[in-house]
């Protein structure tokens, strides 16, 4: 009797961390007091936020954050200090909803379950997945996988889309894209697979390009959007006219050409149908 | 109860997303991959602390040279740095036919089991012998006197009652292996915290997924505990280990 005691007390103890109440101030106000912005971004994700061989924490996502912290600036007329802390897939909601960090700007898909628990802003990037192989390797596409070993990264959309969907491949999971990426190298994966840019980021990143291909066509849909706490309108407003008022200004395309323009390491147009679909999310003045 | 403790913050519970198919199966594989990844790397860890643990203790100097060779190389070593030395280095080695063969046979299992065991391995060494130490050199004269070889002495006589010491130690040694098997996730095994960590990912309810893994290594460990104590009980020896029978509860 006594132990079962003991273990519901250690049971409660462990739950009452899980009812910390967190303080529900809202962002600005939050920013205002602290003078801080703090933004969660992935360390290996090119050319999304990495760490270059500078050894600085850059990338696109992050320069997007920067768009939105001159806004905040803006809004809340003083100067307020940007700051950057790792988030993973795992960490990335616990983070944002114990009032850590403040946005989440790297390569999150904005989808349905996740708006459940938490606020997404105006799409910044859309892409879908594809496969990342040795050239010459017979995978040509979502269609010749079966019963080959597929790398794919934990917490991706298209690992749950395999999943579901093409139960005949065998799935190896890896928390992060590096190590999926030295396994591929080493002929343990026959096909790594993620969103197509990360394939491309990785492929321009590799000792040699040359060896690498992103063969097949998307089979997922995958918006990026910057997430934040829900229910924190005025917040996500201050975000997203920050995002509107890049791509009116032209200040998105500069970013954007920064990254994945013809003189970057990871050239990628931007497509019409992309520009048109980023441009239509502006809403008037 | 507990739920009206977080209103009025920005976060909805939801706990049924542990028991919503497909998620309930996942925990259930996790556990049970966790239970199959830690029960081979436990026999192998024991036999390797057994035979090490022993070697350490033997008056024999290039013997002893050589088993603690092993234990200060290998439990100084991050157990992190080892799972991807097992993965990534080790099977790099071998010819590309085995290479290959390897890769098709749950190449990831077993490089967790290897990492894991071997790491352990070192420190259940340390744990026996001090067990050895424990008991009184005269044991050992006195066997060697009775005509037995030290082989002998050891097999029959010095490791039976110190395994029957090192009880308490080696279940924190083995509480510990438990939760590292955690860390068979980072190459890509998909045990207790790759299942947890999965469905948080699915659904986005870390507090529900991670409370999950929690409490399930929390009732393995005590599970463990339990019947480690009921071990120690069974073979203590008088007079050996002391025990504090009423004090305890």
């Amino acid at each position: 009797m006594k132990r079962i005691g003991i273990f519901l007390l250690l049971v409660t103890f462990l739950l009452s961390f899980a009812g910390i109440s967190f303080a529900s101030e809202p962002t600005l106000e939050k920013i205002k007091r602290t003078g801080v912005f703090t933004v969660g971004t992935r360390s290996g994700s090119p050319p999304f936020a990495y760490i270059n061989k500078q050894n600085e924490w850059v990338g696109f996502s992050i320069d997007l954050a920067r768009l939105v912290h001159k806004n905040i600036e803006k809004k809340l007329g003083k100067s307020i200090k940007f700051e950057l802390k790792e988030s993973i897939p795992a960490t990335r909601i616990p983070l944002l909803t114990s009032m850590a960090v403040d946005l989440i700007a790297g390569t999150m898909t904005d989808t349905r379950a996740r708006r459940e628990n938490v606020d997404f802003s105006l799409t910044f990037f859309a892409t879908g997945a594809q496969f990342l192989v040795k050239k010459g390797s017979p995978i040509k596409g979502v269609k010749d996988i079966a019963g080959k070993r597929i790398g794919t990264q934990q917490g991706s959309t298209n690992e749950r889309e395999l999943r579901t969907r093409y139960p005949q491949a065998v799935l190896v999971v890896f928390p992060d894209q590096p190590s999926a990426f030295t396994a591929l190298a080493q002929g343990k994966l026959d096909a790594y697979t993620n969103d197509g840019i990360q394939l491309w980021g990785l492929k321009y990143k590799a000792p040699n390009p040359d060896e690498w291909e992103v063969v097949g066509e998307f089979y997922t849909y995958d918006p990026y959007g910057l997430a934040m706490r829900k229910n924190d309108s005025d917040f996500r407003h201050v975000v997203n006219v920050a995002l509107m008022e890049g791509l009116e200004g032209g200040d998105y395309f500069n970013i954007y050409n920064k990254w994945f323009g013809p003189k970057s390491e990871v050239p990628y147009p931007l497509s019409h149908d992309v520009k048109t679909f980023l441009m239509m999310q502006v809403v008037p003045k | 109860m507990l739920i009206y403790g977080f209103l009025g913050i920005p976060y909805d519970f939801r706990w049924s997303v542990l028991w919503e198919s497909p998620h309930g199966t996942w925990i259930l594989d996790g556990l049970l991959t966790t239970l199959q990844v830690s029960a081979f790397s436990w026999v192998f860890a024991v036999l390797l602390g057994i035979f090490f643990g022993a070697l350490r203790t033997v008056p024999y100097r290039p013997f002893r040279a050589v088993a603690t060779v092993y234990v200060e190389f290998f439990r100084n070593v991050p157990l992190l740095v080892w799972l991807f030395f097992w993965y990534f280095g080790a099977p790099e080695v071998f010819p590309e036919t085995i290479r290959q063969w390897f890769i098709r046979h749950g190449m990831e299992f077993w490089s967790a089991v290897a990492g894991i065991s071997v790491y352990h391995g070192a420190r259940m060494s340390e744990v026996i012998r001090t067990g050895i130490q424990a008991i009184p050199k005269t044991q050992i004269e006195a066997g060697v006197s009775s005509g037995l070889s030290v082989g002998q002495t050891y097999r029959l006589i010095i490791i039976p009652i110190a395994l029957r010491l090192i009880v308490p130690p080696a279940t924190n040694e083995s509480l510990n292996l438990l939760k590292n098997s955690s860390l068979a996730m980072t190459i890509g095994v998909a045990e207790l915290t790759f299942a947890t960590r999965q469905i948080e990912t699915y659904t986005a309810k870390a507090f529900e997924a991670f409370s999950a893994g929690t409490l399930i290594y929390l009732v393995l460990c005590l599970s463990i505990a339990s019947i480690m104590n009921r071990i120690e009980r069974k073979f203590a020896i008088p007079g050996l280990i002391a025990r504090a029978e009423r004090a305890e509860h």
